[in-house]
Protein backbone atom coordinates (compact mmCIF):
# COMPACT_ATOMS: atom_id res chain seq x y z
CA UNK A 1 0.00 0.00 0.00
CA UNK A 2 1.38 3.36 -1.01
CA UNK A 3 1.85 6.31 1.31
CA UNK A 4 3.16 9.80 0.58
CA UNK A 5 5.27 11.50 3.22
CA UNK A 6 7.52 14.54 2.93
CA UNK A 7 8.05 14.20 -0.81
CA UNK A 8 8.57 10.44 -0.82
CA UNK A 9 6.26 7.75 -2.14
CA UNK A 10 6.72 4.76 0.16
CA UNK A 11 5.34 1.28 -0.43
CA UNK A 12 4.26 -0.22 2.89
CA UNK A 13 4.78 -3.98 2.79
CA UNK A 14 2.11 -6.34 4.14
CA UNK A 15 2.46 -6.59 7.90
CA UNK A 16 4.58 -3.46 7.99
CA UNK A 17 3.52 -0.28 9.81
CA UNK A 18 3.67 3.27 8.51
CA UNK A 19 6.38 3.95 11.07
CA UNK A 20 8.52 1.04 9.87
CA UNK A 21 8.04 2.03 6.23
CA UNK A 22 9.06 5.62 6.86
CA UNK A 23 12.12 4.51 8.81
CA UNK A 24 13.07 1.98 6.12
CA UNK A 25 13.24 4.91 3.71
CA UNK A 26 15.51 6.88 5.98
CA UNK A 27 12.79 9.05 7.50
CA UNK A 28 12.47 9.69 11.20
CA UNK A 29 9.55 10.12 13.54
CA UNK A 30 9.87 10.73 17.28
CA UNK A 31 8.79 7.19 18.14
CA UNK A 32 9.36 6.03 21.70
CA UNK A 33 7.28 3.03 22.73
CA UNK A 34 6.31 1.68 19.27
CA UNK A 35 3.27 0.01 20.77
CA UNK A 36 0.54 2.60 20.75
CA UNK A 37 1.07 3.99 24.22
CA UNK A 38 3.30 7.05 24.09
CA UNK A 39 1.69 8.84 21.13
CA UNK A 40 5.04 10.30 20.15
CA UNK A 41 4.74 9.07 16.56
CA UNK A 42 1.43 10.76 15.77
CA UNK A 43 1.15 11.81 12.14
CA UNK A 44 -1.68 13.37 10.21
CA UNK A 45 -3.51 11.87 7.26
CA UNK A 46 -4.26 14.72 4.85
CA UNK A 47 -5.90 12.30 2.45
CA UNK A 48 -7.11 8.74 2.92
CA UNK A 49 -8.70 6.92 5.84
CA UNK A 50 -6.61 5.05 8.39
CA UNK A 51 -7.66 1.77 10.04
CA UNK A 52 -9.44 2.15 13.38
CA UNK A 53 -6.58 0.41 15.19
CA UNK A 54 -4.27 3.31 14.36
CA UNK A 55 -6.52 5.75 16.24
CA UNK A 56 -7.55 3.47 19.07
CA UNK A 57 -7.71 5.30 22.36
CA UNK A 58 -7.15 8.74 20.83
CA UNK A 59 -9.56 11.47 21.79
CA UNK A 60 -12.32 12.20 19.35
CA UNK A 61 -11.05 15.73 18.74
CA UNK A 62 -7.65 14.28 17.77
CA UNK A 63 -9.15 11.59 15.58
CA UNK A 64 -11.27 14.11 13.72
CA UNK A 65 -8.12 15.99 12.77
CA UNK A 66 -6.85 12.85 11.03
CA UNK A 67 -4.07 12.23 13.52
CA UNK A 68 -3.09 8.63 14.12
CA UNK A 69 -0.29 6.51 15.57
CA UNK A 70 2.21 5.61 12.84
CA UNK A 71 3.39 2.60 14.86
CA UNK A 72 -0.12 1.12 14.89
CA UNK A 73 -1.05 1.77 11.28
CA UNK A 74 -1.04 -0.92 8.62
CA UNK A 75 -2.73 1.10 5.88
CA UNK A 76 -5.57 -0.34 3.85
CA UNK A 77 -5.71 2.49 1.35
CA UNK A 78 -3.37 5.06 -0.13
CA UNK A 79 -2.52 7.79 2.36
CA UNK A 80 -1.05 11.24 2.11
CA UNK A 81 0.66 12.07 5.38
CA UNK A 82 2.03 15.10 7.10
CA UNK A 83 4.27 15.33 10.13
CA UNK A 84 2.33 16.30 13.24
CA UNK A 85 3.04 19.86 14.28
CA UNK A 86 4.74 20.64 10.99
CA UNK A 87 1.79 22.62 9.75
CA UNK A 88 2.72 25.00 7.00
CA UNK A 89 4.03 28.49 7.74
CA UNK A 90 1.91 31.45 6.63
CA UNK A 91 2.71 35.11 6.14
CA UNK A 92 0.47 37.36 8.15
CA UNK A 93 0.42 40.88 9.51
CA UNK A 94 -0.53 42.54 12.78
CA UNK A 95 -3.71 44.39 11.84
CA UNK A 96 -4.62 45.89 15.18
CA UNK A 97 -3.39 46.03 18.76
CA UNK A 98 -5.69 46.95 21.60
CA UNK A 99 -5.00 46.99 25.31
CA UNK A 100 -7.74 45.05 27.09
CA UNK A 101 -6.28 45.59 30.54
CA UNK A 102 -3.05 46.59 32.22
CA UNK A 103 -1.70 43.08 31.57
CA UNK A 104 -3.46 41.87 28.43
CA UNK A 105 -3.29 42.89 24.77
CA UNK A 106 -5.72 41.93 22.11
CA UNK A 107 -3.79 41.37 18.89
CA UNK A 108 -5.61 40.83 15.60
CA UNK A 109 -3.67 39.15 12.81
CA UNK A 110 -4.74 39.07 9.19
CA UNK A 111 -5.98 35.58 8.29
CA UNK A 112 -3.64 34.24 5.59
CA UNK A 113 -5.05 32.61 2.45
CA UNK A 114 -5.37 28.87 2.95
CA UNK A 115 -4.99 29.09 6.73
CA UNK A 116 -7.53 26.95 8.57
CA UNK A 117 -8.40 26.90 12.23
CA UNK A 118 -11.13 26.22 14.70
CA UNK A 119 -11.72 28.80 17.41
CA UNK A 120 -9.78 27.78 20.52
CA UNK A 121 -6.88 26.14 18.70
CA UNK A 122 -3.47 27.76 18.94
CA UNK A 123 -0.82 29.01 16.55
CA UNK A 124 2.89 29.48 16.82
CA UNK A 125 3.52 33.17 16.12
CA UNK A 126 6.97 34.02 14.79
CA UNK A 127 8.55 37.45 14.73
CA UNK A 128 10.41 38.20 11.51
CA UNK A 129 14.11 38.84 11.73
CA UNK A 130 15.14 36.90 14.81
CA UNK A 131 12.61 34.05 14.64
CA UNK A 132 11.45 34.43 18.26
CA UNK A 133 8.20 32.49 18.47
CA UNK A 134 5.41 31.97 20.99
CA UNK A 135 2.18 30.01 21.11
CA UNK A 136 -1.11 31.91 21.27
CA UNK A 137 -4.69 30.67 21.20
CA UNK A 138 -7.23 31.99 18.71
CA UNK A 139 -10.36 33.44 20.30
CA UNK A 140 -12.12 34.25 17.04
CA UNK A 141 -14.22 32.16 14.69
CA UNK A 142 -12.93 31.37 11.20
CA UNK A 143 -13.71 33.95 8.58
CA UNK A 144 -12.12 37.10 9.94
CA UNK A 145 -8.97 38.35 11.60
CA UNK A 146 -7.30 36.02 14.09
CA UNK A 147 -7.94 37.41 17.57
CA UNK A 148 -5.21 36.63 20.11
CA UNK A 149 -5.03 37.61 23.77
CA UNK A 150 -1.45 38.28 24.76
CA UNK A 151 -0.35 38.38 28.39
CA UNK A 152 2.08 41.26 28.82
CA UNK A 153 5.03 39.85 30.69
CA UNK A 154 7.71 42.08 32.24
CA UNK A 155 10.64 41.80 29.86
CA UNK A 156 8.58 39.51 27.63
CA UNK A 157 10.41 39.37 24.34
CA UNK A 158 7.36 38.83 22.16
CA UNK A 159 4.63 40.44 24.24
CA UNK A 160 6.46 43.76 24.71
CA UNK A 161 7.30 43.87 21.00
CA UNK A 162 3.64 43.30 20.09
CA UNK A 163 2.61 46.47 21.97
CA UNK A 164 3.92 48.56 19.09
CA UNK A 165 3.72 46.04 16.29
CA UNK A 166 0.63 47.30 14.48
CA UNK A 167 1.26 46.98 10.76
CA UNK A 168 4.25 44.68 11.19
CA UNK A 169 4.59 41.47 9.17
CA UNK A 170 4.71 38.21 11.13
CA UNK A 171 4.74 34.51 10.33
CA UNK A 172 2.52 31.91 11.88
CA UNK A 173 2.29 28.14 11.97
CA UNK A 174 -0.77 26.16 12.82
CA UNK A 175 -3.31 25.57 13.76
CA UNK A 176 -2.66 23.17 16.59
CA UNK A 177 -4.45 21.55 19.50
CA UNK A 178 -7.70 19.90 20.41
CA UNK A 179 -9.17 22.77 22.39
CA UNK A 180 -12.15 23.55 20.17
CA UNK A 181 -15.89 23.08 20.08
CA UNK A 182 -17.12 19.71 18.83
CA UNK A 183 -20.09 20.03 16.53
CA UNK A 184 -22.86 17.46 16.64
CA UNK A 185 -23.61 17.32 20.35
CA UNK A 186 -25.79 20.36 21.06
CA UNK A 187 -27.40 18.68 24.08
CA UNK A 188 -24.14 18.09 25.97
CA UNK A 189 -23.50 20.52 28.85
CA UNK A 190 -20.22 22.43 28.63
CA UNK A 191 -17.95 23.65 31.39
CA UNK A 192 -15.26 26.18 30.41
CA UNK A 193 -12.77 27.25 33.05
CA UNK A 194 -9.53 29.15 32.87
CA UNK A 195 -7.25 31.78 34.26
CA UNK A 196 -5.74 34.87 32.67
CA UNK A 197 -5.40 34.67 28.90
CA UNK A 198 -6.65 31.09 29.16
CA UNK A 199 -9.87 32.93 28.42
CA UNK A 200 -8.86 33.23 24.75
CA UNK A 201 -9.36 29.56 23.82
CA UNK A 202 -12.41 29.35 26.10
CA UNK A 203 -13.95 32.33 24.34
CA UNK A 204 -13.20 30.60 21.04
CA UNK A 205 -15.03 27.47 22.18
CA UNK A 206 -17.89 29.58 23.54
CA UNK A 207 -18.29 31.59 20.35
CA UNK A 208 -18.30 28.41 18.27
CA UNK A 209 -20.86 26.81 20.59
CA UNK A 210 -23.18 29.83 20.45
CA UNK A 211 -22.78 30.12 16.67
CA UNK A 212 -23.69 26.43 16.35
CA UNK A 213 -26.85 26.94 18.41
CA UNK A 214 -25.67 24.84 21.34
CA UNK A 215 -28.75 24.06 23.42
CA UNK A 216 -27.43 22.55 26.67
CA UNK A 217 -26.22 24.70 29.58
CA UNK A 218 -22.78 26.29 29.24
CA UNK A 219 -20.93 27.53 32.32
CA UNK A 220 -17.82 29.64 31.99
CA UNK A 221 -15.44 30.47 34.82
CA UNK A 222 -12.73 33.10 34.45
CA UNK A 223 -10.21 33.38 37.23
CA UNK A 224 -7.66 36.05 38.06
CA UNK A 225 -5.89 37.58 41.00
CA UNK A 226 -7.88 40.82 40.85
CA UNK A 227 -11.03 41.99 39.11
CA UNK A 228 -8.89 44.04 36.72
CA UNK A 229 -7.61 40.69 35.40
CA UNK A 230 -11.11 39.71 34.27
CA UNK A 231 -10.31 41.60 31.12
CA UNK A 232 -13.41 40.79 29.08
CA UNK A 233 -15.93 40.67 31.89
CA UNK A 234 -18.29 43.16 30.26
CA UNK A 235 -18.31 41.21 27.00
CA UNK A 236 -18.88 37.91 28.82
CA UNK A 237 -21.80 39.22 30.83
CA UNK A 238 -23.28 40.73 27.66
CA UNK A 239 -23.07 37.33 25.99
CA UNK A 240 -24.74 35.74 29.01
CA UNK A 241 -27.60 38.23 28.83
CA UNK A 242 -28.25 37.25 25.22
CA UNK A 243 -27.82 33.48 25.60
CA UNK A 244 -30.16 32.06 28.22
CA UNK A 245 -28.17 28.81 28.46
CA UNK A 246 -24.90 30.62 29.31
CA UNK A 247 -23.78 31.44 32.83
CA UNK A 248 -20.52 33.26 33.51
CA UNK A 249 -18.71 33.30 36.83
CA UNK A 250 -15.68 35.40 37.72
CA UNK A 251 -13.31 34.27 40.40
CA UNK A 252 -10.79 36.61 42.01
CA UNK A 253 -8.49 36.13 44.93
CA UNK A 254 -8.03 39.70 46.07
CA UNK A 255 -11.02 41.96 45.69
CA UNK A 256 -14.27 42.64 47.47
CA UNK A 257 -17.04 40.96 45.53
CA UNK A 258 -18.92 44.23 45.51
CA UNK A 259 -16.33 45.56 43.12
CA UNK A 260 -17.88 43.39 40.43
CA UNK A 261 -20.71 44.47 38.21
CA UNK A 262 -23.33 44.06 40.89
CA UNK A 263 -24.65 40.82 39.42
CA UNK A 264 -22.92 38.83 42.13
CA UNK A 265 -21.31 36.69 39.48
CA UNK A 266 -17.80 37.69 40.56
CA UNK A 267 -16.78 35.64 43.56
CA UNK A 268 -13.83 36.15 45.86
CA UNK A 269 -12.55 32.62 45.98
CA UNK A 270 -10.17 30.46 44.01
CA UNK A 271 -11.27 29.14 40.65
CA UNK A 272 -11.50 25.55 41.87
CA UNK A 273 -13.52 26.65 44.90
CA UNK A 274 -15.86 28.62 42.64
CA UNK A 275 -16.40 25.55 40.47
CA UNK A 276 -16.80 23.25 43.47
CA UNK A 277 -19.44 25.58 44.94
CA UNK A 278 -21.66 24.79 41.95
CA UNK A 279 -21.68 21.12 42.86
CA UNK A 280 -20.47 17.97 41.19
CA UNK A 281 -19.95 18.12 37.43
CA UNK A 282 -22.73 16.86 35.23
CA UNK A 283 -21.72 13.29 34.29
CA UNK A 284 -22.25 14.05 30.60
CA UNK A 285 -20.42 17.37 30.64
CA UNK A 286 -17.59 18.26 28.26
CA UNK A 287 -14.89 20.26 30.01
CA UNK A 288 -12.33 22.76 28.69
CA UNK A 289 -9.56 23.93 31.03
CA UNK A 290 -7.04 26.57 29.96
CA UNK A 291 -4.42 28.74 31.55
CA UNK A 292 -2.01 28.45 34.44
CA UNK A 293 -0.49 24.97 34.22
CA UNK A 294 -0.67 23.81 37.85
CA UNK A 295 -4.27 24.87 38.19
CA UNK A 296 -5.25 23.27 34.89
CA UNK A 297 -3.69 19.96 35.95
CA UNK A 298 -5.32 20.11 39.37
CA UNK A 299 -8.73 20.81 37.84
CA UNK A 300 -8.28 18.07 35.28
CA UNK A 301 -7.65 15.63 38.10
CA UNK A 302 -10.68 16.86 40.05
CA UNK A 303 -13.03 16.53 37.10
CA UNK A 304 -11.66 13.08 36.31
CA UNK A 305 -11.99 11.90 39.90
CA UNK A 306 -15.55 13.15 40.00
CA UNK A 307 -16.45 10.92 37.08
CA UNK A 308 -15.84 12.83 33.84
CA UNK A 309 -13.85 10.63 31.42
CA UNK A 310 -10.51 12.06 30.24
CA UNK A 311 -11.82 11.80 26.70
CA UNK A 312 -14.12 14.70 27.53
CA UNK A 313 -11.63 16.86 29.44
CA UNK A 314 -9.62 19.16 27.19
CA UNK A 315 -6.74 20.59 29.17
CA UNK A 316 -4.62 23.35 27.65
CA UNK A 317 -1.92 24.13 30.21
CA UNK A 318 -0.04 27.34 29.41
CA UNK A 319 3.63 27.01 30.16
CA UNK A 320 6.27 29.70 30.40
CA UNK A 321 8.13 30.62 27.21
CA UNK A 322 11.06 28.34 26.62
CA UNK A 323 9.51 25.35 28.29
CA UNK A 324 8.03 22.68 26.04
CA UNK A 325 4.37 23.33 25.50
CA UNK B 1 -9.60 -29.08 25.14
CA UNK B 2 -7.28 -26.24 25.83
CA UNK B 3 -7.90 -24.33 28.99
CA UNK B 4 -8.94 -20.72 28.62
CA UNK B 5 -6.27 -18.18 29.45
CA UNK B 6 -6.62 -15.82 32.39
CA UNK B 7 -7.14 -12.96 29.94
CA UNK B 8 -10.10 -14.76 28.35
CA UNK B 9 -11.59 -15.79 31.67
CA UNK B 10 -11.41 -12.28 33.11
CA UNK B 11 -13.09 -10.80 30.05
CA UNK B 12 -10.27 -9.61 27.80
CA UNK B 13 -10.09 -6.10 26.43
CA UNK B 14 -13.58 -5.25 27.70
CA UNK B 15 -12.41 -6.02 31.23
CA UNK B 16 -9.40 -3.75 30.80
CA UNK B 17 -11.65 -0.96 29.53
CA UNK B 18 -14.01 -1.47 32.44
CA UNK B 19 -11.22 -1.44 35.01
CA UNK B 20 -8.88 1.27 33.79
CA UNK B 21 -10.74 4.36 35.00
CA UNK B 22 -11.77 2.77 38.29
CA UNK B 23 -8.15 1.77 38.88
CA UNK B 24 -6.56 5.05 37.80
CA UNK B 25 -9.05 7.06 39.90
CA UNK B 26 -8.23 4.93 42.96
CA UNK B 27 -4.53 5.46 42.44
CA UNK B 28 -4.92 9.23 41.99
CA UNK B 29 -7.06 9.47 45.10
CA UNK B 30 -4.63 7.45 47.22
CA UNK B 31 -2.57 9.93 49.24
CA UNK B 32 0.15 7.33 49.82
CA UNK B 33 1.12 7.28 46.14
CA UNK B 34 -0.70 10.13 44.39
CA UNK B 35 2.42 12.32 44.49
CA UNK B 36 4.13 9.99 42.04
CA UNK B 37 1.46 10.89 39.49
CA UNK B 38 1.62 14.66 39.67
CA UNK B 39 2.88 16.62 36.67
CA UNK B 40 2.19 13.78 34.27
CA UNK B 41 0.07 13.95 31.16
CA UNK B 42 -3.09 12.23 32.36
CA UNK B 43 -4.08 11.03 28.89
CA UNK B 44 -0.72 9.33 28.44
CA UNK B 45 -0.78 7.98 31.98
CA UNK B 46 -4.20 6.45 31.45
CA UNK B 47 -2.86 4.58 28.42
CA UNK B 48 0.01 3.31 30.56
CA UNK B 49 -2.49 2.10 33.14
CA UNK B 50 -4.28 0.24 30.36
CA UNK B 51 -1.06 -1.37 29.22
CA UNK B 52 -0.33 -2.37 32.80
CA UNK B 53 -3.77 -3.90 33.32
CA UNK B 54 -3.54 -5.78 30.02
CA UNK B 55 -0.24 -7.21 31.22
CA UNK B 56 -1.53 -8.06 34.70
CA UNK B 57 -4.60 -9.74 33.19
CA UNK B 58 -2.27 -12.02 31.24
CA UNK B 59 -3.20 -10.32 27.98
CA UNK B 60 -1.31 -9.66 24.76
CA UNK B 61 1.20 -7.23 26.17
CA UNK B 62 4.70 -6.66 25.04
CA UNK B 63 5.86 -5.42 28.40
CA UNK B 64 9.26 -6.78 29.34
CA UNK B 65 11.03 -6.66 32.65
CA UNK B 66 13.64 -4.39 31.11
CA UNK B 67 11.00 -1.89 29.91
CA UNK B 68 9.50 -1.75 33.38
CA UNK B 69 12.88 -1.33 34.97
CA UNK B 70 13.80 1.54 32.65
CA UNK B 71 10.40 3.21 32.99
CA UNK B 72 10.48 3.25 36.79
CA UNK B 73 14.19 3.90 37.34
CA UNK B 74 13.81 7.64 37.89
CA UNK B 75 11.27 7.22 40.67
CA UNK B 76 12.63 5.86 43.89
CA UNK B 77 9.77 3.58 44.76
CA UNK B 78 9.38 1.67 48.00
CA UNK B 79 7.79 -1.62 48.98
CA UNK B 80 4.98 0.49 50.43
CA UNK B 81 4.36 2.17 47.06
CA UNK B 82 4.20 -1.17 45.30
CA UNK B 83 1.89 -2.63 47.93
CA UNK B 84 -0.42 0.38 47.66
CA UNK B 85 -0.76 -0.13 43.91
CA UNK B 86 -1.40 -3.84 44.44
CA UNK B 87 -4.07 -3.02 46.98
CA UNK B 88 -5.76 -0.55 44.63
CA UNK B 89 -5.68 -3.16 41.91
CA UNK B 90 -7.36 -5.77 44.13
CA UNK B 91 -9.98 -3.32 45.38
CA UNK B 92 -10.75 -2.24 41.81
CA UNK B 93 -11.29 -5.81 40.67
CA UNK B 94 -13.34 -6.63 43.77
CA UNK B 95 -15.60 -3.65 43.10
CA UNK B 96 -16.14 -4.93 39.58
CA UNK B 97 -17.16 -8.34 40.90
CA UNK B 98 -14.12 -10.28 39.70
CA UNK B 99 -13.89 -13.60 41.62
CA UNK B 100 -11.19 -13.83 44.27
CA UNK B 101 -9.40 -16.69 42.52
CA UNK B 102 -8.90 -14.57 39.39
CA UNK B 103 -7.78 -11.58 41.46
CA UNK B 104 -5.19 -13.89 42.98
CA UNK B 105 -3.88 -14.82 39.54
CA UNK B 106 -3.71 -11.16 38.50
CA UNK B 107 -1.83 -10.31 41.70
CA UNK B 108 0.59 -13.12 40.96
CA UNK B 109 1.45 -11.67 37.54
CA UNK B 110 1.84 -8.17 38.95
CA UNK B 111 4.06 -9.46 41.77
CA UNK B 112 6.31 -11.16 39.22
CA UNK B 113 7.65 -7.78 38.09
CA UNK B 114 8.10 -6.26 41.53
CA UNK B 115 11.88 -6.41 41.45
CA UNK B 116 11.93 -4.70 38.06
CA UNK B 117 9.57 -1.92 39.13
CA UNK B 118 11.52 -1.32 42.34
CA UNK B 119 14.84 -1.63 40.52
CA UNK B 120 16.30 -4.33 42.68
Amino acid sequence: MLIHFEGQAIEIAPGETVLQGIERHGGQLPAVCRRGVCRACLVKARRGAVPAAAQKGLKEAIRRQGLFMACQCQPSEELELERCGSAAAFDSCVERVERLSERVLRVDLSAPDGFQHEAGQFIQLERPGDGVSRAYSIASLPGGALELHVALLPGGSMSQWLVGAEGQPVRLRGSFGECHYLAGEPERPLCLAGTGTGLAPLLGVLRAALAAGHRAPIRLYHGSVQTSGLYLWAELTALARRASNLRVVGSVLEAPASEGDGSGAIRVESLDAAIARDGAPHPEERVFLCGQADLVRALQKKFYLSGVPLERIHADAFVAPGAPR
Amino acid sequence: MTEKSLYERIGGEAAVDAAVDAFYRRVLADDRIAHHFEDVDMDVQREKQKAFLTFAFGGPSRYTGRDLRAAHARFSLSDGDFDAVMQNLSLTLESLGVPASLIGEVAGIALSVKTDVLNR
